[in-house]
C-alpha cells in the first residue's frame, strides 16, 4: 500500500521509494528541522494525517493549548522545592539588610541522610556546612545508616561542624549527655547562639519523624533552632506532654534495639535476613546504645570532615547524553530512513535505496 | 449605578499580572537589598494586596527615605493643583524594583573619572563633556542615473477601458 503523505501543508516531494503504511506512518521529508515537532504531532493529529483509517482521535492539546501554557518553577515542575515554604524562610527583615538567613535543611533519600547549614543569595543558595549519613563510618557507626538514630548523629555532626567553622564550639557545647528531654541552648557571654531555622523541605510533619532526630541532634550539638517538643519521638499527645524517656531510647536506638529482639524471639529466619548487615558488622541489639555512645563522643572530639584518599578523575563522567550538532541529528536521521527503507525493501521485495 | 472611585478603581488591567507571568513570585524579590537613597521603580504586584500603593504611584520612580521590616519608605512628586508636592508612601517589596535610571549616569561618572585621571598623567586636557550629535557629514551621490518623466497626453480609448 502506497500512501503518500504530506504534512502541515508543507509541499514535499512524492517519495521515491514505496513505503508501507504503518501503525504510525513513516514520513519523508525535507525540512529537518521540524522533526521532532511533527513527530509530537503524530499521536495527537486526526487519522487523516496518518494515511491509515484509524479510530477519530480528537486533538486534545491544540496548538493555543501550548501558546498559552505557563510553566511552573523548574524546582517545583521536578517536586523539589515548596516555594510557599521556601519565601517564608528566606524571606529577611529589610532592616537587616545583608544579614544571612540561615537554614537548617534536612533531607532523606533511601540510603543517606542529608543536614546542611544555607544561606540563599540571588546568586544561589550557599551552603554554610553540610554533614551527611554517610560520613558516619568514620565515626564508628557503620549500619543504620537512615534511623532516628543516624539523623540524631548527623545533626550532632553538622552542628558541631558549623561551630567549629565559626569557633564558637568552645563557648558552645550544648547537651553532651542525651537524655531527651527538650533543651535549648543558654546563650554564653560573648556571642549569641547561631541561630537556623528548620527546613524540612516537602516531609508529613508527624510525631516522631527522623527529621525531627536530626533537629533533636543538632539541638544538643549546640545550635539555637525555634521548636516545639510536641513532635519529638515519644510526645503524648492525649498528655501533652514529651515523654523524655521515651525520646532518650529513639535517640539510642532503642527501638531498633527492641525490634531486634522481638525478631531474634519469634522469627530467626526473618531476623538474619532483615539485619544481616548488622549481624555482619557484629552489631548485637545489646550493644546498640553503647556504640551510640561512643558514636556521639567521637563525633564531639573531631567534626572536620575527612579527605577521601580517592583521586578525582581527570575526566568526570558524563550522566546525560551528549548533545548532538546539526550535521550530527541529520545524518542520524538519514542513517535511520536508509535502514527503514532496507527493512521495508526487504519485505517488499521492492529494493530501491533512497538516500534522501 | 454612578461609576465608583473607590480605591482601586480602573485598575483591572493595571494591577493583572502578565501573561505568563502569573503564580509563585521568584524569590529575587524578597532578596534584594535596598538602602536610603536609592532610586525605586513603584510596579504593583496585583497578587500581594498588602501593601500596595495606589494606582497614581504605579509606574512612578522615588527614593528610598525609610526600611521597614518588609516594606520601604519611597518619596516621589506629585502634581496636585498647581503645584508639585513630595509624597512619602510605604510600600511592600513585593511592589518595588531598583531602577536603573541612574545606571547610565553612573558608568558614565567612572568612566570619566578614568579618562581624567589617565590624562592628568599624560599631562593632557581632555574635554568629558558628552556633545550633542552634529548634522551628518555631507558626500557625493553616486551611481545614479538622470531619468527625465514627463506627462504623457490623455488618451479617451484605453482609458475608459469598455465601460462608459
Amino acid at each position: 500500500m502506497e500512501c503518500r503523505v504530506g504534512f502541515l501543508g508543507s509541499t514535499n516531494q512524492v517519495p521515491k521509494n514505496n513505503m508501507v503504511g504503518r501503525t504510525l506512518g513513516f514520513l519523508l521529508f525535507e525540512r529537518l528541522h521540524s522533526i521532532l515537532h511533527c513527530l509530537r504531532y503524530l499521536l495527537l493529529a486526526p487519522a487523516a494525517h496518518r494515511g491509515l483509517a484509524m479510530v477519530f482521535v480528537k486533538a486534545q492539546k491544540s496548538r493555543s493549548y501550548f501558546k498559552r501554557f505557563q510553566v511552573k518553577f523548574k524546582r517545583r515542575r521536578q517536586g523539589k522545592t515548596d516555594y510557599r515554604a521556601r519565601i517564608r524562610l528566606i524571606n529577611q527583615d529589610k532592616n537587616k539588610y545583608n544579614t544571612p538567613k540561615f537554614r537548617y535543611v534536612v533531607r532523606f533519600t533511601n540510603k543517606d541522610i542529608t543536614a546542611q547549614v544555607i544561606s540563599a543569595t540571588i546568586a544561589g543558595d550557599i551552603v554554610l556546612a553540610a554533614a551527611y549519613s554517610h560520613e558516619l563510618p568514620h565515626y564508628g557507626l557503620k549500619v543504620g545508616l537512615t534511623n532516628y538514630a543516624a539523623a540524631y548523629c548527623t545533626g550532632l555532626l553538622l552542628a558541631r561542624r558549623v561551630l567549629k567553622k565559626l569557633e564558637m564550639d568552645d563557648e558552645y557545647q550544648g547537651n553532651v549527655e542525651a537524655t531527651g528531654e527538650d533543651y535549648s541552648v543558654e546563650p554564653a557571654e560573648s556571642r549569641r547562639p547561631f541561630r537556623a531555622l528548620l527546613d524540612v523541605g516537602l516531609l508529613r510533619t508527624t510525631t516522631g519523624n527522623r527529621v525531627f532526630g536530626a533537629l533533636k541532634g543538632a539541638l544538643d550539638g549546640g545550635l539555637d533552632i525555634p521548636h516545639s517538643e510536641k513532635r519529638f519521638a515519644g510526645f503524648n499527645k492525649d498528655g501533652k506532654s514529651l515523654d523524655a524517656d521515651v525520646h532518650r531510647k529513639y535517640i539510642y536506638g532503642g527501638h531498633v534495639a527492641t525490634y531486634m529482639n522481638t525478631l531474634n524471639e519469634d522469627e530467626p529466619e526473618k531476623y538474619q535476613t532483615h539485619f544481616s548487615e548488622y549481624i555482619k558488622a557484629g552489631v548485637e541489639p545489646d550493644s546498640l546504645e553503647e556504640l551510640y555512645k561512643k558514636v556521639h563522643a567521637a563525633i564531639r572530639a573531631d567534626p572536620n570532615p575527612k579527605k577521601s584518599e580517592k583521586q578525582q578523575p581527570k575526566e568526570h563522567k558524563r550522566y546525560n547524553l551528549k548533545k548532538l550538532t546539526y550535521d550530527e541529528r541529520k545524518q542520524k536521521l538519514i542513517e535511520r530512513l536508509n535502514a527503514l527503507n532496507a527493512a521495508a525493501g526487504a519485505n517488499d521485495d521492492d529494493s530501491d535505496e533512497d538516500d534522501e | 449605578m454612578p461609576a465608583g472611585h473607590g480605591l482601586r478603581s480602573r485598575t483591572r488591567d493595571l494591577f493583572a499580572r502578565g501573561f505568563r507571568k502569573k503564580g509563585t513570585i521568584h524569590l529575587s524579590t524578597y532578596l534584594r537589598n535596598y538602602h536610603v537613597g536609592d532610586y525605586v521603580d513603584i510596579k504593583v504586584n496585583g497578587a500581594v494586596h498588602k501593601g500596595m500603593p495606589h494606582k497614581f504611584y504605579h509606574g512612578r520612580t522615588g527614593q528610598v527615605w525609610n526600611v521597614t521590616k518588609r516594606a520601604i519608605g519611597v518619596e516621589m512628586n506629585k502634581q496636585v493643583g498647581n503645584r508639585i508636592i513630595k509624597k512619602r508612601i510605604h510600600v511592600r517589596i513585593e511592589h518595588v524594583m531598583p531602577s536603573r535610571c541612574t545606571e547610565e549616569f553612573k558608568q558614565r561618572v567612572k568612566k570619566n573619572d578614568q579618562l581624567k585621571a589617565e590624562a592628568k598623567a599624560k599631562g593632557v586636557v581632555i574635554s568629558t563633556k558628552r556633545q550633542p550629535l552634529g548634522p551628518k557629514p555631507g558626500f557625493m551621490v553616486e551611481g545614479t542615473t538622470l531619468e527625465t518623466v514627463t506627462p504623457i497626453p490623455y488618451d479617451v480609448v484605453n482609458d475608459l477601458k469598455g465601460g462608459y
